[in-house]
């Protein structure tokens, strides 16, 4: 329990990893899977973020002197996030055009109701 | 200058790819296109050259002393994976360049193209690659233009399908960005031989960390690359997508997912690691279940893409059993039935597009008597057929001969019992395509020998491809000693 309060930034992604999980995969509805999607992601952005940082000290941006190594986080997980947060963000647009072109031909969002559709029934 | 090779490929691409938008003919695009993938071809071959005489070639990007990691490794299995898969592109491209308007109305076929060249550079990005993070971001691009590939054709069934492919793919790089983001945690590095020194002393202090990122690796990698209970979203988007379209999709997208598991597994951590846990069994286990479910589903379907796209699962359960029996031996046979399967299933499909094509229907019972009208296609089929059954000297037959050796020499012989169950549950969907296809005199009623003869031209990428199949298979012995990973 005590290992679970200090490391609470994990303990928390952990967490939120779950719930986006869940969303993701026990929602029917379309809208909703894609926030669990992006609770997901986020989870797992703050975990890599949480890796790289360490209280007290500075983004690594020199603005008046160097300060030394020891007084900056380290800047590499942030980067890398900066990348999975893009990726993330074109997955969503992407998956939204998708569930707007599908609400064309299904009219419904429910995913259930779609996949016992046969596709080819009234094309 | 040949060790930017990894780097130039993937920049021709993309960049060719950019201008491809630009172009409004559709005849320019095709031959843009083409000739990108050629000159991609061309310099993979140099690349596997120089390999093959050198051993390994690193390319590091960024900084000069490597601390961020980032970098590019060819060895041998790399360099032949990246051959074999220029090639098959480029034999698509070709078939595509005549096939492509039956199914792809005439505004969206510049769109297939510049997906096309996009989703080569990510593939071979992920091939080329020596760093997880950059593994990550290839693997994302190529999952969102394998999809941008099978929405082209505008029906409601590939919007269905593209959605199942979407959210479950998004489901597997949650979980393989979460088992970066957990590798990072306990070693702090990216790079794949960085983190394969620290965990090789280290892993003992973290054997359930270890656990936890080796099945988040292998569940998000699986879902991915369709290992068996994870591969719902495979017959729909395969079978629906425009044919060059799913030959790309079966023959290479779902390969390099599975490649990477490999790198992963036996690179970043190593045997001796991977065969302590529990997770090699598990991996044996869902190949083994996928070698026989994915024939059996295969053998109900009624469609022939469905059909063929089901078998693409069953040849999957080969090579993840092949990774699955944990030894340096059945890695080499999971890598030589990974250009194998690319080559026999990329034809096999295109076949298959013809032969709708000229039938008009996608059910496999009106292909009866189709050898009467198209005998020299049905040929090709057959020797396709021929190989994922396993008649002797074609892949399909050496991975499964090596398999089983390799078996014996493990101790677990009764898996190869397994072997021979999925070979010849092969045989029950294969061959009723190929003997309604030639005998039977009420199937060759009425048909016209030749009468549905398609131009020697158009075949020649298919032919192609099945003089590869053959050559791959001849040379067995030397390509599986090159892939020791």
């Amino acid at each position: 329990m005590d290992i679970l309060l200090t490391n609470y930034f994990e303990t928390g992604a952990i967490i939120l990893f779950g719930v986006g999980f869940a969303t993701l995969m026990l929602h029917r509805n379309l809208i909703k899977k894609i926030i669990g999607m992006n609770i997901m992601d986020t989870a797992i952005f703050l975990f890599f973020i949480a890796k790289g940082y360490i209280k007290g000290k500075e983004a690594p941006i020199i603005t008046d002197s160097f300060k030394g190594v020891s007084n900056y986080i380290n800047p590499v997980p942030s980067a890398l996030m900066l990348t999975g947060i893009v990726v993330a963000v074109t997955t969503t647009a992407f998956a939204l055009a998708l569930t707007i072109k599908l609400h064309k031909h299904y009219n419904t969002v429910d995913l259930d109701i779609i996949l016992r559709m046969r596709g080819d029934q009234n094309d | 200058m040949i060790n930017y090779i990894p780097i130039l490929n993937i920049l021709i691409l993309i960049l060719f790819s950019f201008i491809i938008i630009i172009v409004k003919n559709n005849k320019k695009v095709k031959f843009i296109s083409l000739a990108s993938n050629i000159f991609v071809f061309f310099l993979s071959i140099i690349l596997a050259r120089k390999v093959l005489t050198q051993n390994i070639i690193t390319l590091s990007l960024g900084d000069p002393n490597n601390l961020l990691g980032i970098e590019f490794l060819i060895s041998k299995p790399e360099a032949v994976i990246g051959l074999i898969f220029t090639f098959v592109m480029v034999m698509i491209l070709w078939y595509s360049n005549f096939y492509l308007e039956k199914e792809v109305s005439e505004n969206r076929i510049s769109f297939f193209y510049l997906l096309i060249n996009i989703l080569l550079a990510s593939l071979l990005g992920v091939i080329y690659t020596n760093d997880l993070f950059n593994s990550y971001v290839f693997i994302e691009i190529s999952t969102l233009s394998a999809c941008g590939i099978i929405i082209l054709k505008d029906k409601k069934e590939n919007i269905k399908a593209t959605i199942k492919y979407l959210i479950m793919s998004t489901i597997g790089s949650g979980l393989v960005l979460m088992a970066i983001a957990y590798i990072y945690s306990i070693t702090g590095h990216l790079n794949i031989s960085n983190i394969h020194e620290i965990i090789i002393t280290n892993y003992q202090f973290h054997r359930n960390a270890v656990l936890i990122i080796l099945g988040l690796f292998t569940v998000g990698l699986g879902i991915k690359s369709a290992v068996f209970p994870l591969h719902s979203w495979l017959p729909d988007a395969h079978s629906s997508a425009p044919t060059p379209a799913s030959a790309v999709l079966s023959a290479l997208v779902i390969k390099v997912y599975v490649f990477m598991l490999i790198k992963i597994l036996f690179r970043m951590f190593s045997y001796e690691i991977v065969n302590s846990f529990i997770i090699m069994d598990i991996i044996l286990l869902l190949g083994s279940m996928g070698m026989i479910f994915g024939s059996i589903m295969a053998i109900m379907q009624k469609e022939l893409k469905r059909m063929v796209a089901y078998s693409s699962v069953a040849q999957m359960g080969y090579i993840v059993f092949g990774i699955g029996l944990g030894t340096i031996s059945g890695t080499a046979i999971a890598i030589y039935h990974i250009i194998g399967h690319a080559v026999t299933k990329s034809s096999l499909f295109l076949i298959s597009g013809l032969l709708i094509d000229k039938t008009g229907s996608k059910k496999i019972e009106d292909l009866k008597g189709i050898g009467k009208e198209m005998p020299f296609t049905l040929g090709l089929f057959t020797l396709g057929a021929f190989s994922m059954v396993g008649i002797p000297i074609l892949p399909g037959f050496i991975s499964k001969w090596y398999l089983s050796l390799t078996c014996i020499e493990v101790g677990r012989v009764p898996l190869i019992l397994i072997i021979l169950a999925s070979s010849l549950l092969n045989v029950l969907y294969y061959f009723p395509i190929v003997i309604n296809g030639y005998f039977g005199n009420d199937n060759l009623e009425g048909k016209i020998y030749k009468a549905k003869k398609i131009p020697f031209i158009n075949l020649l990428p298919i032919i192609l491809l099945v003089i590869s199949m053959v050559v791959i298979g001849g040379m067995s012995y030397n390509l599986i000693g090159l892939f020791n990973i």
